[in-house]
């Protein structure tokens, strides 16, 4: 491979919500700031499979690092959600107790460490739960609405980060994992599996669940991320729910609670399961009925709801109990950003704003005097125009395909234009739009239809070719895209 | 583009051409809609095929009469029933162009279904590139595209047949398993899929037969078990449904709202394909012996 050599002033490792908020903050300080991931898409790992809400950070443990980045995310969250126009409902969330002891749980343990986190906590009766939300069981003890809760798509937040980030002079590398890093005094230096040899006068460390990984290439055993499996099941039909349902949470995680999908339907889930390997996102027959089992307490018809996906995703669970945002052991040019367990989402503008300041301080930077700070909000305005139907389960038009492909930075995969678009994401799977889509990916981006993959490498939809129906003359689409 | 109608066809497949072949048309200003390029539905790119003979026949000669405005690439993606009796229904009708509205006293709902997904099924497992319904597969070979090298196609209807004798026909190596029933014994090559196997692609599907489970190799699953309505699109207009989401019609074809009948897949996801025929050609009858 040809050897390359970048100096730069920070280079930002992960291109997850986290890893992109930083690159987002840091790009609107005067420097030269790079971000690389080792996928072939930004939110590719925990970032892109989980319950996609906002926390309002009511149930973190108090005074802890995680608790004071949700506070600040708090405030934080509606410029953002503004100047880059992400899809955001405040729904609020409904915390459930089913039974006697779990209405003791919430005002002996949760209310208090609500009060100390800031966040007002408003009690229910099971008849004024039932009354706004006549889905919940009746069967119900009562319960409280956390205001704040909301719902957001997470893949536009990532994107929208990143791309804000590229208008103000960021580069984002995909494709290219970090194979070696040295930490000197004034600057590390970092090898990456596409050749380029980087050396930054800062480097941070936001490869979410790989985060150790990274810092071990550093010769920095200082932390131990494991992987905790989520499953989820997605159901279109909405049933009326609008609004976020939490049970009372155990000790080990949040519980298996049902929420609306920002962009429609409603989101089951997640199982919390430790597992080997961090590459493990398989979903189980166990592990999804114990999710319906768990709804069904809560919303009985999702019990039984017809379902149109189900997935998995990993999460980081840290050896500290808490978020790992420090230099690193073997020097102070090296920043961790990890274990951000669950909360990535809700605290990524905190954290973004936190590490550039730690940023700042250590290399001594200041604010461009000019930053832009919204987002052209194109697939919108492309819905608005012309173009015929592409996916039939969704209404995704050619104008909203075309213009994702035509993107800052566009998709360099099938599942990456799903995101991007909701193409591919209705009863169908794609089925119908997929060979549409490929075409597109073709035409508009010059892609051969056997290398565009579906997410990871090796993963084409299409194997190869053959002359056998191709001489009968193609159905396919043949109209010009202007 | 016209906007008034008497009669609105959503949809331009088997159940719809049947309804027009039969004279549904006759006297009346007719416009149909289909969100594909050319007539004939889904399974116009599996023909011909064995076992589909009549349905060949009605397809591949099959041209729009001049007397109907036909607008292909045009999506209904919206219904709104009228608001009074005797008035007209509108149609949201996404085109190139971009959304209009069309107006129709009757609206004929012929838009099919889709195919159901593993995913709709709920087999767990990973989710690889490589997970496929046979209306891909047929788009892929039409395009030149092959889809796998090792197949292994799930189902057992003569659609799932055919996808599966369209493969070997590339040169795809293809084993037809046919989905187990919890009622009665296994016969050869039966089994339930439990389970998908591999990432990034496709390894193999773990498959349960009397009570013992094994996993089979291949990189490609075609997933061929079945049909769901496509009344998505109708959420909201109060077109009444049943749990499987299909249209409840009464013996005339009508829906719950005056004026709106529907026929084919999209009221009976399981129909098969000579039934849809018969249903179009049924409708088509009841409509000209009413007073529209």
């Amino acid at each position: 491979m040809a050897k390359n050599n970048r100096h730069i002033d920070v280079l930002v490792i992960g291109g997850g919500i986290v890893g992109t908020a930083i690159l987002h903050e840091l790009s609107h300080y005067d420097v030269s700031v790079v971000l690389v991931e080792r996928n072939p898409d930004l939110c590719d790992g925990t970032s892109k499979s989980n319950s996609a809400i906002v926390h309002t950070g009511f149930d973190a443990p108090p005074d802890s690092l995680e608790a004071r980045m949700l506070a600040s995310a708090r405030e934080l969250w509606p410029t953002i959600i503004e100047n880059l126009r992400i899809p955001y409902l405040q729904t609020g969330a409904l915390l459930i107790a089913t039974s006697a002891e779990e209405q003791t749980i919430i005002d002996t343990q949760i209310a208090p460490r609500s009060r100390r986190n800031g966040v007002e906590l408003q009690p229910l009766t099971r008849a004024e739960i039932l009354e706004s939300a006549p889905y919940v069981n009746p069967r119900i003890h009562g319960g409280v609405l956390v205001e704040g809760e909301g719902i957001i798509d997470p893949f536009w937040a990532t994107r929208a980060y990143a791309e804000n980030a590229v208008h103000n002079g960021a580069e984002v590398v995909l494709g290219e994992a970090v194979t070696g890093i040295a930490v000197e005094s004034e600057r590390v230096l970092v090898r990456t599996s596409g050749g380029t040899n980087f050396a930054a006068a800062m480097v941070v460390n936001a490869a979410g669940l790989w985060a150790d990984e990274v810092a071990r290439l550093a010769g920095d055993s200082s932390f131990r991320l494991t992987p905790r499996k989520g499953q989820f099941i997605i159901v279109e039909e909405d049933h009326g729910v609008s609004q976020i349902i939490l049970p009372v949470p155990s000790r080990v995680s949040k519980g298996i609670l049902v929420t609306p999908i920002v962009f429609g339907g409603v989101l089951l889930g997640p199982t919390a399961e430790e597992v080997e390997s961090k590459s493990d996102l398989a979903t189980t027959g166990e592990g999804l009925r114990r999710i319906r089992e768990g709804v069904g307490k809560l919303v009985p018809v999702m019990a039984q709801a017809s379902s149109v996906r189900q997935f998995a995703g990993l999460r980081a669970v840290s050896s500290t109990g808490d978020y790992i945002i420090r230099p690193s052991t073997v020097g102070s040019r090296l920043l961790h950003v990890a274990g951000i367990r669950s909360t990535g989402i809700s605290a990524s503008p905190a954290i973004g704003r936190y590490v550039g300041e730690l940023v700042r301080d250590e290399l001594g930077l200041s604010r461009r005097s000019r930053v832009v700070e919204t987002l052209p909000e194109y697939l919108a305005d492309a819905a608005a125009n012309e173009g015929d139907v592409v996916c039939l389960c969704r209404s995704i038009t050619r104008a909203e395909i075309l213009a994702a492909l035509r993107s800052p930075l566009p998709p360099t995969t099938l599942d990456g234009l799903k995101r991007r678009t909701g193409a591919m994401l209705g009863d169908c799977q794609g089925n119908l739009c997929m060979p549409r889509l490929i075409d597109m990916f073709q035409r508009q981006l010059g892609r051969d239809p056997d290398t565009l993959e579906k997410h990871a490498a090796h993963s084409a939809p299409v194997a190869g070719y053959t002359t056998y129906l191709a001489s009968a003359g193609s159905p396919a689409t043949s109209q010009e895209e202007h | 583009m016209d906007h008034r109608f008497d009669l609105a066809i959503v949809g331009a497949g088997l159940s719809a051409i049947s309804a027009l072949r039969a004279g549904v048309a006759h006297g009346k200003r007719v416009v149909v809609f289909d969100y594909q390029e050319v007539p004939g539905g889904f399974l116009r790119s599996a023909l011909p095929a064995p076992g589909f003979e009549d349905a060949w026949e009605m397809l591949h000669s099959w041209r729009v009469p001049p007397e109907i405005a036909a607008y292909f690439s045009a999506t209904v993606v919206g219904l709104l029933p009228a608001s009074a009796p005797g008035e007209a229904h509108t149609l949201l009708v996404r085109t190139r162009a971009g959304t209009e509205q069309v107006y129709a006293r009757h609206v004929l709902i012929a838009c099919g279904g889709l195919e159901a997904t593993r995913e709709h099924a709920q087999i767990p497992g990973t989710r690889p590139g490589g997970v496929f319904t046979p209306i891909l597969v047929h788009q892929f070979l039409a395009r030149g595209y092959l889809p796998g090298t090792r197949a292994i196609v799930y189902g057992d209807s003569r659609y799932a047949t055919a996808t599966a004798r369209r493969l070997a026909d590339a040169g795809v190596e293809v084993t037809q398993i046919t989905p187990a029933t919890s009622e009665g014994g296994y016969s050869e090559g039966q089994a339930e899929l439990v389970e998908v196997l591999g990432f990034p692609r496709v390894e193999g599907v773990r498959l349960r037969r009397e009570g013992q489970v094994f996993d089979l190799a291949a990189d490609t699953l075609i997933y061929a078990a079945g049909m769901i309505a496509n009344t998505h699109w109708l959420r909201g207009s109060g077109i009444v449904t049943t749990g499987n989401g299909a249209i409840q019609v009464n013996a005339r074809c009508q829906t719950n709202i005056d004026g709106i009948f529907a026929v084919g897949t999209v009221v009976a996801p399981s129909l098969d394909h000579a039934s849809s025929i018969a249903m179009g050609q049924r409708v088509a009858a009841l409509l000209n012996g009413g007073s529209l």
